[in-house]
């Protein structure tokens, strides 16, 4: 069963006042006595304890800053906690940002092989979801032609049909993503909602209040790395309204 | 950091991770002569025409015979290639990968060991390549030859060793890739690639005789140009230099792998 459970996790940054130390720096600074701070610490995401059970929808709500992507990031283990612990089980298949690992040179089909392989595909499994990507990508005429020559949109498309390829127990989103024509976002949203649907766990950071209430059961509303709310979705979505609502006002 | 159970663990997650390994070994050897009108037959080309300069200019220069003094630049060439191009790639492996590293989790020993393994795979073909054309103007071929795997096996771990210190270094200070590049030019020149080793005396055979890269020369330069196996002087002095380079290497890397996405 998908489970992930978080106890304190804390994820610190380093943010360096005026540049990054360059040799030059550290062998100034190695060389000087009297040390100055050129940094300070900064708590992206602070003693979250959190535990998320198989079937739950959890929506992330919070201000731009809130640590809601830092904290999306520490669950795919791209940021190693700097202080608690994190455990999952099951498979994540994080959609963090869209096309991340394309390859401007390499033609579409290639890019389906690299990223496949970053997703977490065996190539024997590749090889049969190739064709089914493509098409529903309408990329049948320019799969063979480097992806830099692609237009935003078939490129999006692209990236989206292979990213949604994946069924994950755990799904990781970050923002809603779809592009191309009117035809293609209809499309794409009945593919999401079949991946979402298959995920044991969905875990989706947005900003749209309507989107978090139509498809989650849960939300944590983080603010300065901590979690300020957390219960049923209408709930604490209802309080995150009339906190925006009256930030807009004042 | 390394201990006893851990190392499994690690080499079963790079292990499960081979295929995005294979897709950069890939990357790199393909993309390079794409759209060219050679493409791939650069590779044998390349080091075919850079050889065929060095060794008319310095036969010249030092009044050698062509063919001779060809098989032995010809072995010391393929190694300090190997060497030099790898470490100064690696440099730049983790930081030209940023893009990935911040967006999905990947074991990020992936990236400079596929740089060294698509250098090798550049090393092999080339070393083909020239050894037809030694074989033609009529070196000597001799069992010693069936040593080369192993020195090129050597050669790899040395320069995976620094491969690694160096791609974490150049995340922590960018200055590093450029220093790298003096350094290896001040190295090559320290290296008995194109002169020869008796011809020196005084303070520069002295600094010579520390260059640890003069056993990996060693290892192709006996089989290759006297058809000798190398000492087993040199041999030791080799495998102890790769697993003293590789150990550091390996140490440095995986100490600091967690915290590189925070530097990037």
């Amino acid at each position: 069963m998908a489970n992930i459970r978080t106890e304190e996790l804390a994820v610190k940054f380093r943010i360096y006042h005026d540049h990054s130390p360059s040799l030059k720096d550290a062998v100034v600074s190695f060389f000087r006595s009297s040390k100055k701070a050129s940094h300070s610490d900064f708590w992206a995401v602070n003693k979250v304890s959190l535990h998320i059970k198989a079937g739950e929808r959890v929506g992330i709500v919070g201000r731009n800053g809130a640590g809601k992507s830092t904290f999306l990031k520490a669950l795919c283990r791209i940021y190693e906690p700097s202080s608690g612990t994190i455990k999952v089980t099951g498979h994540i298949a994080p959609l963090l940002e869209i096309g991340a690992g394309f390859h401007p040179e390499f033609t579409g089909r290639e890019n389906i092989h690299l990223n496949g392989a970053i997703l977490g595909f065996r190539p024997e499994q590749l090889s049969v979801i190739e064709s089914e990507i493509i098409s529903f990508a309408e990329l049948q005429e320019f799969i063979d032609t480097p992806v830099k020559y692609y237009s935003t949109g078939m490129y999006l498309r692209l990236a989206f049909s292979i990213a949604t390829a994946v069924e994950p127990e755990i799904l990781i989103l970050d923002e809603m993503f779809a592009g191309g024509d009117a035809g293609f976002v209809l499309k794409a949203t009945a593919r999401m909602k079949k991946v979402v649907e298959a995920a044991s766990i969905m875990i989706l950071v947005s900003h749209d209040v309507d989107l978090l209430a139509s498809i989650c059961n849960r939300v944590i509303w983080l603010e300065k790395g901590e979690v300020l709310h957390d219960g049923p979705a209408l709930e604490v979505l209802a309080l995150y309204k009339a906190f925006s609502a009256s930030l807009a006002a004042a | 950091m390394i201990d006893s159970i851990k190392m499994p663990a690690y080499l079963q997650e790079l292990f499960a991770y081979r295929s995005v390994f294979y897709q950069l070994v890939r990357q790199y050897l393909v993309l390079r002569y794409r759209r060219t009108v050679l493409g791939f037959v650069w590779t044998l080309v390349n080091p075919l025409l850079m050889l065929s300069v060095t060794a008319l200019v310095f036969s010249t220069i030092f009044k050698l015979d062509l063919a001779t003094y060809s098989t032995y630049l010809f072995a010391g060439m393929v190694p300090w290639t190997f060497f030099s191009t790898s470490t100064t790639q690696a440099c730049g492996s983790l930081i030209s990968n940023e893009g990935l590293i911040k967006k999905i989790y990947l074991p990020k020993i992936i990236f400079p060991l596929s740089v060294c393994v698509g250098n090798l795979f550049d090393s092999l073909l080339s070393f083909v390549a020239l050894f037809i054309l030694i074989a033609v103007f009529g070196s000597t071929i001799s069992w010693a030859l069936l040593f080369i795997p192993i020195a090129f096996i050597l050669i790899f771990l040395f320069t995976l060793g620094f491969s690694l210190a160096l791609s974490t270094l150049t995340v922590y200070f960018r200055d590093v890739q450029y220093v790298v590049g003096i350094l290896l030019q001040a190295v090559f020149f320290l290296t008995p690639i194109i002169y020869k080793r008796d011809g020196l005396s005084g303070w520069a055979a002295d600094l010579v005789a520390l260059n640890p890269l003069l056993h990996f020369i060693d290892l192709f330069r006996l089989p290759l140009y006297q058809g000798v196996l190398p000492h087993a002087s040199t041999i030791l002095a080799a495998v102890s230099m790769s697993l003293l380079s590789l150990g550091v290497g390996a140490l440095v890397f995986v100490k600091h792998e967690k915290k590189i996405v925070f530097r990037l």
